[in-house]
Order: C-alpha cells, then sequence, then structure tokens
C-alpha cells in the first residue's frame, strides 16, 4: 500500500523526529563516556579530545567490575537454570499423556498470572531467614521458574511430530537420550530465542536486586548504577562509561540478531 | 554382640521394602512426574506459596524483625491505608499513569505502524532506531534524562541557554514530574509497541488494501473501515500490556528521578507498596497494598494470557 504523498511528508518528518529523540540522548550519554573531565559540561553532545580516562577511572574508583561480574554470573546462571527446567517441564507435557497433566498444566500456566512484584515481600522473608540475604543465590534461586518459557516451548513443541519420539524410542534412545540427541537439536531457534529474550530482561532487572542486595559483594550493575547517584557520585564522565558498559551486552546481541531480537520481543509480548 | 543380632534381623527385614521402594520409583508411568519435579516445587515456592502467605500478612502487624511477634489484626490495615493521604495520592497518581499512556503509548504507535508498514522493507532502519530504547535498562534512560534535565548545567537547560530561555525544573513540581516520566515510559516502550502493530498488520492481506483503493477509496477510509477493525485484537493486546507496564514499570524511573516526590507527585501503587514494605518496613501495610494492587493486576493478567494465547497463533 502506498499512501498519497502528503502523508508520506508527514510519516517521514515525525518518524525522523522520533528517532533523534532516540538517537540525541544515546548520542550524548556515549559522547560524554569518551569526553575529558573539562568537557563534560560543555553542551557539544561529542568529545572534541576523545579519551578512555572515564572507562578507567569508572573501573579504578568504584566497585564496578565486582558489579559487572555479579550480573554476567547471576544472568548467566539464572537463564541457563530458567531454560533448563523450561525445557524439562515442557518436554513432559509434550510427550507423555499422565493422570494430573492438565492440572498440572493450569498449575504452571496460572502462575504466569501472578506477577513476580506481588510476591516479593514473602520471598523476600523467606530468603532473610535462609540466609540468602545479599548473596548470588537471592538473585537466581526465587527466580529459576520461568512459566512463560514452558509456555513459549509449547507452541513449539504443538508443532512438533510425535512419530519422532517413537522412532527415538525405536533406536533404543530412552527418554532422557531423545531429550539431548532428537529434541534439542530441532528446538534450537526457539531455545536461541529464548535465551536472547530471558538474557536481556534479566540483565536489565532491576527491582528484585534492588531488595535483596547490599554489598558490593552481590550487587549488579543496575542496583550499582543506582548506588552512584545515592553516593552523590558527581564524576558523570565516568557515569555515562557506566551507562554505556551497562547498555553494551543488549546492544550488541541487537547488532547481530537484528531481525531475531525484533521478531522474538514482539512474539513474546515481553518488555524490559 | 546383642546390637549386631538386632541389626541384622531389621536390615533384613527392610531389604523387601527398599526393593519395593526402588521398583515404586523405577516405575515407568512416574517419569513425568520426575521432569515436571523442579518446576513445581519452584513454583509452589517462589510463587503460590508466597501468594498465600502475602493474603495473610495483610492481615497481620509487623516490622520485618525476626524477634518482634507477628500480631494479628483483621482487616483494620485496609481501612488504614484506604484513609491515608499516600494510598489517595498512589492511587489517583496510578490513575494518570493509564489515562495518559493510552493515548501515548497506545493509539499515537499505531499511525507510525501503519505509515511503516507502507514503506515495506525500506522502513527497516526506522525500525531498528525506534526499537532500541527497548533494549536499554530503565535504570540507564533514568540516569541518562535525570542528567539531561538536571536544572543546573543539564543539556536541556543550555540548549535553551541558547535561545536566552531557561527551561523549567521540571522534576521539582509534583505535575510535570509525572508528566516527565510518563513521556520517559513513553519514550522507552513506544518503538516496542510501533513493532507490535506493525506484526499485526503483517497478517493484513494487502489486496483488500487494492481492491479498496480500485473502488476509490482515500487514506483515511482504508484506514478506518480496514485497517482500524482489522488491528483490533493487536490493539487490545497492545492496551492490556500497556496498562500493566504503566503500573509496574515506572517504578523503576520513579525511584531512580524522585523517589515519589515531590509531595507524592509521582508515587503510583506500586511505589507505595515498596516503600511501606521495605523502606518503612511496615509489612501489613505492604502486603494489604500488595493484595489490592493483586486483585486490580489479575484481572488484567487474565484477560492478557487468554490474548497472548490467541496472538502467538497468529505468528505460526
Amino acid at each position: 500500500m502506498r499512501l498519497s504523498a502528503p502523508w508520506r511528508v508527514v510519516g517521514h518528518t515525525l518518524l525522523l523526529m522520533l528517532c533523534l529523540s532516540v538517537l540525541v540522548p544515546m548520542v550524548i550519554t556515549v559522547g560524554t563516556a569518551f569526553k575529558p573531565s573539562n568537557e563534560v559540561y560543555s553542551i557539544l553532545p561529542w568529545p572534541t579530545a576523545p579519551t578512555l580516562d572515564n572507562f578507567v577511572r569508572i573501573f579504578a574508583d568504584t566497585p564496578f567490575a565486582i558489579y559487572a561480574w555479579n550480573s554476567i554470573g547471576t544472568t548467566g546462571l539464572r537463564v541457563a537454570g530458567q531454560l533448563l527446567f523450561a525445557v524439562l517441564t515442557a518436554y513432559a507435557f509434550a510427550r507423555w499423556d499422565f493422570p494430573g497433566r492438565e492440572p498440572l498444566f493450569m498449575l504452571v500456566l496460572g502462575a504466569m498470572m501472578i506477577p513476580h512484584q506481588l510476591t516479593m515481600i514473602p520471598i523476600y522473608i523467606l530468603v532473610a531467614e535462609l540466609q540468602w540475604f545479599d548473596t548470588w543465590r537471592a538473585l537466581i534461586i526465587p527466580n529459576l521458574a520461568m512459566p512463560f518459557g514452558v509456555f513459549l516451548l509449547r507452541q513449539h513443541f504443538r508443532s512438533f511430530p510425535k512419530e519422532i519420539f517413537d522412532a527415538a524410542e525405536i533406536d533404543g534412545a530412552g527418554h532422557w537420550r531423545a531429550l539431548w540427541l532428537v529434541v534439542l537439536p530441532n528446538l534450537r531457534p526457539a531455545l536461541a530465542a529464548l535465551t536472547i529474550i530471558l538474557f536481556i530482561d534479566t540483565w536489565n532487572e532491576y527491582f528484585w536486586p534492588l531488595l535483596v542486595t547490599d554489598t558490593p559483594e552481590s550487587r549488579t550493575i543496575q542496583v550499582g548504577i543506582r548506588q552512584f547517584l545515592e553516593e552523590d557520585f558527581d564524576d558523570y564522565g565516568a557515569l555515562m562509561a557506566g551507562l554505556t558498559l551497562a547498555s553494551l551486552p543488549a546492544l550488541a546481541i541487537f547488532f547481530f540478531f537484528q531481525r531475531q531480537v525484533m521478531d522474538t520481543f514482539v512474539a513474546s509480548g515481553i518488555k524490559g | 554382640m546383642t546390637a549386631v543380632g538386632t541389626a541384622t534381623p531389621s536390615a533384613g527385614a527392610y531389604a523387601p521394602a527398599l526393593a519395593r521402594l526402588r521398583r515404586t520409583l523405577g516405575n515407568r508411568r512416574l517419569v513425568p512426574y520426575y521432569y515436571l519435579a523442579p518446576m513445581v516445587v519452584l513454583l509452589g515456592l517462589f510463587t503460590y506459596w508466597p501468594f498465600v502467605h502475602t493474603v495473610y500478612l495483610s492481615l497481620t502487624e509487623w516490622n520485618l524483625r525476626p524477634d518482634t511477634p507477628l500480631k494479628f489484626v483483621g482487616a483494620a490495615n485496609f481501612a488504614e491505608i484506604t484513609d491515608n493521604r499516600l494510598f489517595q495520592d498512589a492511587l489517583r497518581n496510578t490513575l494518570i499513569y493509564i489515562a495518559g499512556s493510552i493515548p501515548l503509548k497506545v493509539l499515537l504507535p499505531i499511525p507510525i505502524a501503519v505509515f511503516l508498514w507502507s514503506l515495506g522493507p525500506r522502513g527497516q532502519v526506522y525500525r531498528s532506531v525506534i526499537f532500541l530504547p527497548t533494549l536499554l535498562s530503565f535504570v540507564v534512560v533514568s540516569v541518562v534524562f535525570l542528567w539531561l534535565l538536571n536544572p543546573i548545567g543539564g543539556h536541556a537547560q543550555q540548549f535553551f541557554g541558547l535561545f536566552g530561555l531557561s527551561f523549567p525544573n521540571v522534576l521539582g513540581q509534583p505535575d510535570s514530574a509525572l508528566w516527565t516520566i510518563l513521556l520517559i515510559s513513553t519514550w522507552k516502550i513506544i518503538g516496542f509497541n510501533t513493532l507490535l502493530y506493525i506484526a499485526g498488520l503483517a497478517s493484513i492481506n494487502r489486496d483488500y488494501v487494492e481492491a479498496m483503493r480500485i473502488d476509490g477509496a482515500g487514506d483515511w477510509a482504508v484506514l478506518r473501515h480496514l485497517i482500524w477493525p482489522l488491528l483490533t485484537p493487536t490493539t487490545f493486546f497492545v492496551l492490556i500490556a500497556t496498562v500493566i507496564f504503566s503500573i509496574q514499570q515506572v517504578f523503576t524511573p520513579i525511584d531512580i528521578m524522585t523517589e515519589g516526590g515531590p509531595a507524592n507527585g509521582t508515587t503510583n501503587l506500586f511505589y507505595m507498596v515498596y516503600q511501606y514494605a521495605f523502606v518503612v518496613f511496615n509489612v501489613g501495610y505492604g502486603a494489604a497494598g500488595t493484595v489490592m494492587l493483586f486483585v486490580l493486576l489479575l484481572a488484567i493478567t487474565l484477560i492478557k494470557v487468554r490474548l497472548l494465547d490467541r496472538h502467538v497463533h497468529y505468528d505460526q
């Protein structure tokens, strides 16, 4: 469908303005990250004498490296666990008919209707009782169940011919080996998509880490950035360098897998 | 001797029971339950039990300290919260956040999506750029805007200064602070919502459009009588997702940029719950606020899950 000329002009103008509004703050942030300290307050968005000093200082003067390590470690372990449990669950529902299948399935899907934020007080109390407060365990374990992952994988299992299970069985593969050798390779695109979403979502998470972390020992990048504000950290060049680094993983994934990331986000309806 | 003497026959007595147990556990019919066990245990421990526990806590008074006893007070928390000024402000703001989100995040993306759809593959650069804020964390976004809007030396202030103007301290006034947060959350989500609409548009057969064109229909007629009705399921889905987003996700800009102020001007129900439970440690108030949010969100989420089921179907 082609719009008439005046509408095309209006459309392009609107879109260009929207794109500018997106890009200008990003350019200023990244530009400031490379500015020497005497240029930080200059109105020019980019540096005249680019420097890496800000990146050096954020690592040297703050626990940023520990925050980054906590983010990488907890995100990696949590996403791996979420994928594993989602695959096991979806596989059981797809492969077997067993007594209680429907109620159990409703139990899993029903959990999607209970937003995480609304169960936080009892989980917080539980975490405190288990003495997990301010540890990686508190960040990872309460978040390992991902009903949405089961839901998404089920969609893919639906288009999965049941004969594959039978064929694997005839070839002497048990249910466990069939899962790893036959099922998972066929699910690779779905798993890649799910991994991307879970990674970006977990990496950007703020609320739960804010509640259960207390020291640099377990603080993630997102909570670490808030901590800079709390401490009236006034080295804005270094702060912008930190923001740039914190955004880098998600942007890098997007750069390499643009279409997949956009399609996956749309298909899931999840948003950070 | 006696100890060994008694131990041997009892071990012998247990052996068949152990073998029976092993046979039972090894039963093929139990296999599916082993696969499901981790998920069921995790959901029970970290979703369903806390759900019940929250309701119980909402009827008690407790300050989160292990050495103070928990006191049962019945429905008193609910009455006390709703009487409170903070709750009334938070409820009002929550409704403004939702109402303001509908034109900005639900309706505005529709013409943008239609335009991008009409461009076809040539609109790819636009799509990629407006999608970028979806990938950024709300913490990063909030800190960047806090810095740009800083009344002393922020870029907005400097830019206005070029024209001899002064940029108002938008985060210093309750009303403008709320709208600032609303606009920033629009900035964050508008590209994503536009993509949802483009996905919805992709299922519209372009031949229909051509047919209407041949019959002499203008742009507006096509939009009004073909695209809008066919897009209704997507619009409804975006609406629900946006309402949930407006309740939950604005927590981050509120916490980073204003901490609910000035004068409760930007707080919402979710931020209120956070402050009750984790800032002043009034667990009963926090849980009671959570239960009220629960009822609201549960109703919305129920509709969303039904739509999600249909939405994913469309994609396949």
